[in-house]
Order: structure tokens, then sequence, then C-alpha cells
């Protein structure tokens, strides 16, 4: 898995000194501190109901909050490791001096246990979210198998609501924003030439809460009344009344946020902080750029989905009415607060796959991108937009009438930045020598899905329209165009481009190929005719419909089959090419950023030897321009450069 | 650029703003009008699709042509001309969009404004929603109460919604108008119809359980006919309690999810109220004690083979209207045997 000289450590515990079985950092203490602190989570819940006399004393609704989706996860994560070094700083306990023994990947072993190398975290964080991706791909055939007809054919209604909502709450939550932050996990040190990211351990937790995040959604199928069916929005105070799976979706999304919020905050401390020598902000390339705008945006808006989660647990088990209008709550505030964050996220889930179009664009078409410092503000004046515009999903919500037309007008403005960067794609592709291989297609595919995805979001900014089409199945195209069309789009081309720096190991372009054009067709013919169904009146997020629906959605749901049959060919092409792939060589797209100057897969860590950056990152066609130079040719390249 | 390729480029632009005008002229994209404000929604709807078809066609276009003309094979190694950017082409695609959506805002802004407005001589009717069910009751008209949305043609009409339990929203497609009915708020919307006819009003906003069956209907009828259905309620309401009871069971819904032989009514979502007798002696309670339980707390007893939580309490029925329908429900029963 790596070509690194480094002698492998004999020791890769995060504990000092070896113990027994039970008590080194690894998976059986992560199992036997799970069940004690569940029952440390049980003694806390029963000695306060106790104490307050509360009947009856064992409440397995608050059980499962405290016990279950809280004190466990802590046990599993102190048993796997994670917070060994800290607790031994804290508690003044000798701490050997790091040795890097828990730094790289050097056996498959090293990728199940707490690793501080931003490369292995990397990995990890991309084979686990496409595991919940192919897990949430699975729930939407089942539901898409019910919906083939009209009428109820497989499941019951409340299984149906939790269908949708676990679907696109592990999409989102577990998918599509943490795929970027692993992507970005193994690329963004190498592209500023650092040598891991500031913060390892801190990095290292923040993989480690993503699993406990997403088995908790999906566990929550198995609890009495099923899994959360409030929808991904899971609104209040529908949300409140629920059966117990509604708190898996509560506490499943702290989780995930908490580690959103860890990874961003390494991001931009790593992106302001580590940066190598002459890599000035208008020398990052454009993913470094998007990275860093996105953790802004997940640093301030994540933790307003985190309030509003817990006000709604809190009205369940706390007995306060945040939400309860009969006992002085305000409903419509769950959703001010609620999309104040999800807003925002449509950027985090959209500003990353950004920054790996540009960078495969360019390399790709062999041309600078046009208009790099209008690309980068513009993913700033997104930033800074994204904040003004939420109540635009509430257009039909009941909000202050005077609130529409400025958050109409905000979003639409919102579409300039966004057109900018489109343009200036399309102007990069212009007059290049374009090389239409896998990460290229899967780029342009995004740029042109994108597009679509975009205009329907001017349909939706729109009041009129809006109040038209608001919660049908115009919107669910919609959020697909941006989110399939746009975000996986560019995750896989991200993977695609990357693959061979992570692997070493080159997959196979004709399986690639095969896999984007089945993926393009089955996309378009899945999520395309759900226009035309919101249009004329189907909503969204139901079981049953008008039978005159049927036939499209027979079509709809044998394509998202086809679609399903697609990630076959991605799985059998990643796996294979892993394991028996042509090796890559460091370079095989000749780019110019810095992760491809170095070994694939790079060194333990990433630089041998110092860059020193001298120029632009995409100075494709420039003669004789360099963006870095190493220690060994420095002297000589420096001289050029200053001459 | 050469002028064959510029012609090639507008040719491609053509060819692709030309199919995609096809795609929403050919296609029936919005179902019949029947409202005023549906109207103007259909004249932002288009306004804002020749726009969105110009872009697509550009956008195309330009991926096209590239594809065409600038593809190298794998194992050319030559790089393209460093062009870096160009002020001016950067300024007309900042301006050009933002002067697009500026004009889709204010058309927008102009057709929200009047939508809105209800004028001085409207009808007024309270629309109540509850987990799953519709009610419509009409102020000026002896506050009689329906099932169905009946709406006079042409008379300007706004709604006044409550929500008992959680959010819901009331969709009309025809009518192009939604509106969320929220737990302690008000909420309004203005509908003038301007066809006769039934529409389906939908509920879309998931409200739990029986979302996908919170459906009724929106009647359209003409003003006379309207003034005839509005004395037939009103002595329908003064009847024997036989009558009272089935007004009350046809103005709460009953029938989207009950089957009931003397009400011709057929849903199947809950038990089949011609048989509660039955249902009282697996219950093992009298008849009567069990149907006012059912109806004021559902989840006391519920039939094997049917969900809890689906129904809704409707405690908050006045008790001459709940022991009316008490009544009439197990004469009905009776009845049927």
């Amino acid at each position: 898995m790596s070509t690194s000289t480094i002698e492998p450590q004999k020791q890769l515990a995060l504990s000092p000194k070896a113990k027994g079985p039970f008590l080194r950092a690894g998976w059986l203490r992560a199992a036997w501190m799970m069940c004690l602190f569940w029952w440390i989570g049980c003694g806390i819940v029963l000695i306060f109901r106790a104490w307050a006399g509360w009947d009856p004393l064992w409440d397995w609704s608050v059980i499962t909050v405290v016990a279950t989706l809280t004190a466990a996860p802590i046990g599993f994560l102190a048993g796997i490791g994670a917070f060994d070094y800290w607790v031994r700083y804290a508690s003044g306990a000798p701490t050997v001096p790091e040795d890097h023994s828990t730094h790289g990947g050097k056996t498959w072993k090293d990728y199940f246990r707490p690793n501080t190398d931003h490369k292995v975290i990397g990995v990890q964080y991309l084979v686990t979210t496409i595991f919940f991706f192919v897990a949430a791909g699975l729930l939407a055939m089942l539901f898409r198998a019910e919906l083939a007809r009209p009428g109820m054919q497989f499941v019951d209604n409340q299984t149906f609501n939790g269908l949708v909502s676990v679907h696109a709450a592990l999409m989102i939550f577990l998918f599509v924003i943490p795929a970027f932050a692993g992507l970005g996990n193994y690329v963004i040190p190498l592209m500023i030439g650092a040598p891991d990211m500031a913060f390892p351990r801190l990095n290292a937790l923040s993989y480690w809460l993503l699993p406990i995040a997403g088995t908790m959604m999906l566990l929550s199928f198995l609890v009495p009344g099923g899994a959360f069916a409030t929808g991904w929005t899971s609104y209040a105070p529908l949300a409140t009344d629920q059966p117990l799976g509604q708190v898996f979706f509560n506490m499943g999304v702290q989780w995930a946020g908490a580690s959103s919020i860890m990874t961003a905050l390494n991001f931009l401390v790593t992106i302001i902080t580590m940066r190598a020598p002459g890599m000035t902000f208008w020398r990052m390339p454009l993913l470094v750029w998007a990275n860093f705008t996105t953790s802004l945006l997940v640093v301030i808006a994540t933790p307003f989905i985190a309030g509003s989660q817990f006000f709604v647990m809190f009205d369940r088990i706390m007995h306060t009415n945040f939400f309860d209008a009969a006992e002085g709550g305000y409903v419509l505030g769950y959703q001010h607060i609620f999309w104040f964050y999800s807003h925002p996220a449509v950027y985090i889930m959209m500003l990353p796959g950004f920054g790996i179009a540009s960078e495969v664009i360019s390399t790709m078409a062999r041309k600078p991108i046009f208009g790099y410092r209008l690309m980068a503000l513009s993913l700033m004046a997104i930033l800074v937009l994204g904040f003004s515009v939420w109540a635009h999903h509430m257009f039909v919500a009941g909000v202050a009438p005077w609130l529409r037309i400025p958050m109409m007008v905000t979003s639409m403005i919102i579409a300039v930045p966004t057109g900018i960067k489109v343009f200036s794609w399309l102007a990069t592709i212009w007059e290049g020598r374009i090389h239409f291989n896998t990460p290229m297609l899967f780029a342009l595919g995004f740029v042109s899905m994108f597009v679509i995805g975009g205009l329907s979001g001017i349909y939706l900014a729109a009041v009129p329209i809006d109040i038209h089409v608001s919660d049908t199945y115009f919107v669910v195209a919609h959020i697909h165009y941006v989110l399939f069309g746009g975000s996986l789009f560019t995750i896989f081309a991200g993977i695609y481009y990357w693959f061979p720096k992570m692997t070493g190991r080159m997959f196979d372009e004709r399986l690639g190929k095969l896999h984007f054009w089945m993926t393009f067709v089955g996309f378009n013919v899945t999520f395309f005719p759900m226009h035309w169904l919101g249009t004329q009146g189907m909503p969204r997020r139901v079981s049953d419909y008008a039978p005159r629906f049927g036939d499209w959605n027979m079509v709809i749901s044998i394509a998202s089959f086809f679609l399903g049959a697609s990630i076959v060919v991605f799985l059998y092409n990643m796996i294979v090419s892993w394991a028996r792939g042509p090796k890559a060589g460091p370079n095989p797209w000749r780019s110019r950023t810095l992760e491809w100057q170095v070994s694939s897969p790079p060194p333990y860590f990433n630089f041998d030897e110092l860059p020193q950056v001298v120029g632009n990152p995409y100075e494709y066609g420039v003669p004789d321009a360099r963006h870095a130079v190493f220690n060994g040719d420095r002297t000589v390249e420096l001289e050029e450069v200053n001459t | 650029m050469r002028r064959g390729s510029i012609l090639q480029l507008v040719g491609l632009g053509i060819l692709f703003g030309g199919a995609a005008t096809l795609v929403a002229v050919l296609i029936p994209w919005l179902p019949p009008v029947a409202s005023k404000q549906r109207d103007r929604i259909d004249f932002v709807f288009w306004f804002t699709t020749g726009i969105a078809i110009a872009v697509f066609a550009l956008v195309a276009a330009v991926i096209a042509y590239s594809l065409m003309k600038f593809r190298v094979r794998p194992d050319d190694d030559s790089d393209g001309p460093p062009i870096h950017g160009h002020t001016g082409v950067e300024i007309v695609w900042t301006a050009v969009p933002a002067v697009l959506v500026a004009a889709i805002s204010i058309v927008s802004s102009v057709v929200l404004v009047q939508n809105d407005d209800a004028g001085k001589n409207h009808m007024n009717v309270n629309v109540t929603a509850r987990q799953f069910a519709w009610t419509f009751s009409y102020p000026g008209q002896g506050d009689l109460t329906s099932a169905q949305l009946r709406l006079p043609l042409g008379r300007t009409v706004k709604l006044h919604f409550r929500a008992l339990d959680v959010i819901h929203s009331f969709w009309v497609p025809e009518f192009g108008q939604k509106q969320d009915a929220v737990p302690g708020q008000d909420t309004s919307l203005v509908i003038t119809p301007t066809k006769e006819g039934t529409y389906p009003v939908i509920c879309t906003e998931l409200c739990g359980l029986g979302h996908a069956l919170m459906r009724t209907s929106a009647i359209v009828m003409k003003p006379a006919a309207f003034r005839a259905w509005v004395h037939e309620q009103q002595n329908a309401a003064k009847a024997p309690p036989g009558q009272a009871g089935q007004a009350v069971f046809a103005s709460n819904g009953c029938a989207s999810c009950h089957t009931l032989k003397a009400a011709n009514a057929t849903g199947t979502a809950g038990p089949d109220l011609d048989k509660l007798p039955a249902y009282a002696k697996q219950a093992g309670q009298p008849l009567e004690d069990f149907v006012r339980e059912s109806i004021a707390d559902p989840n006391a007893y519920v039939q094997p083979g049917f969900p809890k939580n689906l129904m809704p309490s409707f405690s908050t029925l006045p008790k001459p209207q709940l022991e009316s329908l008490v009544q009439y429900l197990i004469a009905s029963g009776k009845g049927s045997k």
C-alpha cells in the first residue's frame, strides 16, 4: 500500500506501553468500554430520575439518548484509542515524545485504527463514505420499488417515510459532506506543501465520529416504531412526537456535525499556517480555496443544526416547549434555525466540487484556469451570500411576507458568482487540448448537469413559481441535479483523478467511461421526468400518488435500478484496479500542482524535500513556468525566477 | 476566431436551444389553469423558461463545440494557449446574468404582490388542518363546515389556515397556490377560481403516517349552484340527529379513511365502520361507549391490522356534534346488517 523506505515501527498503538489485549487500544477495548460506558450512562439517568422522583425509573427514550447514543459512542472512541494521548497529557501521566508510530499506512490493519496520517484518514473517509453511499442508494431503490406503481405494494407508510428520511440523511451527512472532507484530507496538505494536517490527532478523531453517526442512522430501522420518518429536514413539531427512531437522527446529526466542525477547523488552520514557502493565497490551487471557504461555512453554520436538533430532543425528553405552540413555542423557529445551517450546507456540499472541477478541467484541457482570481472571489461571494438566503426554503411556510422578496433577490444574486464559475470553466476548455478521459468526463458532466440544476434553482428562487412547486417532485428533481449531477459527479471526478495518487495504480479507463455513461444516462432518465411530475401535481415524500403519474414513476424506478447497477461497475473498477492495476507513476496527468510532484502514493511525510513555490498552479502552455521547485534544484531555479 | 467557427457555434446554439424549446412547448408541463393567480404564475414560469433555454443553449453549444474541435489523442503532449483571462469578457458574464436575474426578480415581485391581494369584496374560508384531514368552514355562510372546499366561480376567496397538531400544507395544482398551515400561527392564501371543475387538494408537507392520504377536493361551482349548496347544508344542520350526524361525518373528512355504506364512504386506511359492532365485541366494550371512545381517544383500542397513531383525536368536536356522530354511526351499523 506504500512505497516508503521508512522501517515499520514495532509499536503501533497510541499508548506508550504495550499492555495486555484488553487494555491496549483497539477493537477489543472499544467493545468492552462501549458496554461499560453504556451502563455508566444508564446509571446517570437512573440516579437523576430517582432523585427527581420520575416514574417510571427506566424510560427507554431517555436511556436511548443518554446511554446508547451519547455515552456508548464515547466509550467506543475511548476504547479504540482516539483519546489516549490527550487523556495522558491532561492527567499528567507520562506521554512518550511523538514518535509518529501512529502515522502512515503500513499494513491494511492501519486503516482500522486511529491513524494520524492525513493520507490514511483520507482513504478511511472515502471508503467509509462510499459504504454509506451504497447503503443509502439501496434504500432509495427500495422506495423506488414501492413508487413504481400507484397504491401500496411492499412497505407501509411509516417504513416508506423512514426509507426516504434515512436515504437523504445518509447521503447528505454521511456521504456528500464527508466524502469531500475525505478528498480534501488526502489532497489539501499535499497541495499546499505541508507534511500533514495541523492537528493530526483531531483529524483521526474526526474520522472516527463518522462510522458512529452512520451506524446510528442505519440502526434506527431496528428500534420499535421504525426509523426516523420525518424527512432529513425533520420539521418540528412532527419530530417531537414521533416514535423513538427520531432521536437516532437528532443524535446522528450531532456526531456527524462534530466531525464536520473538527475537520473544518483543521483545514482552516492547516491552510492558513502550513503553506509551503512561497505559497501565497493567490498561488493556491482552487481546490484549496474551495476547502477554505467551505470550512468557514462549516464552522459558522453547523452549530445551528446542532442547536435545532437538540431543541427537538429537549422537547421530547426534557419537556421543554421550544416548538410546542400550545405552550408558547415558536413552530417556525425550527425552520429558521435549521435552514440557517442547511442552506449554507448546500454550498458545503458544492464548493469543494467546484474546486475539484477546476483542478480536473484545467489539467485535462491543458490550459490555465480562465480568470483565476475571479474564480476565488466568486467562492468568497457565495460564502457571504449563502448566509442571506435561507428563507427561500420557507416561502410557503408562513414567514413574514416582507421577508420573501429580499430573500428572493439574494437567492437570485447567487446565480451571478455561480454563473461566473461556469463560464470560466467553459472559457478554460475553449481552445484547450482536451483529454476526454474519465475524470474529465465527470467534470464536464458536472458542468452540464449543474447548469440544469442551477436553472431549476432560478425557478425555485422566483417566489410565485416556488409557491406552486414547493414540496413537490420539482424540488426533488432540483436537489438531485445539484447534489447528484453536481456534488456526486465531482466526487467521482475527484476519486478517478486522485486514484493513481492514492493507490499508485491506474484504474481501468474503459470501465471508467462505461461507469460515466451509465451514470449520465441513468441519472437523467431518473431525475429529469421528476420536474414534470412536480409541476403537474405530485408532492414529495408520499408513498402513494395519483394513478395518472404511474407510467412515469415506472420509468423512473427502472432508471434508478439501472443507476444502481452503474455503481457495481465503479466498485469493481476501484477494487480490482487498487489490487492489480498497472503502476501509475508520480504524475500520470502531467499536472502542475504539488501533490503530483511526489511519488504515488506519497512518502509518509509527503515531501522528502521542502517545496518552494515560485509561481501559479495552472501555468499550462507558459514556457518554462514552474509552480514549485524542490531543494535539490532550488538554487538554479531561484536564479531563473529572479531574472 | 474565424467566421466559420462562429457560424458553427451559433448553429449548435440554435440546435440545442431549438431542442430545449421543443421540450418546453411539446410537453404539457403545467396542469390546466383554474385561477387568476395561476395565470400570473404561469407568466413568470414561461418568462423564466425563455431565459433558461437561452443559458442552457449557450452552455451546451460551447461544451459540444469544444469537444468536437479541441479534443486531442491521449498521447498528445502539447499544451493549450496560456490565456489567463480577459477582463472585458469577465465583466460581461458578470453583468448579463445579473440583469437577467434582476428582470426575473422584478416580474416575480409584481406577480407576488398581485397574487397576495385579495381585494375588498373577497369571501373568507377558514381551513383547519389536522392529521390527516381538512375541514373548511364558511364564516359568511353561517359557519357551515365541509370536508371539500367548495368555491363559487369568479369570486376571490381568502383562505385562513389553522393547524391543530403539526405542520400541513395546502396545495391545489390547478390554482397554483400553496400555503403551510402552522400550529400557533395564522397564515392565509388568496385564490380567484376561473374555471368550473373538481380539483385535488393535496397536503404537501410531510405530516406523519397518513401524509400521502391527506387529500380532498376543491370544487368550483357556478355562483347559483354554490348558493344552492349553502342552503342545502344549512338546512341539513337543522335536520334530525341522524342527518346531523351524517353532516358531521362528511364535514370532518371521516370518509377519506373509513368505509361506511350509509355515507357512500369507501376509505380503506382505517377500519370499516360498517363492522363497528364486531369491533366493539373484540374490544369488550358496549357499542356506544366504544364508538365514543374511538372518536375522542382513537389509540385507546386499535383494531388489529391497522396502525396505531394514524387517526387523530376528535375530542375537540362540540358535544352535540360528537353525540350526533356517535348515534349516526350506531344507527348506520345496524342498518347495514
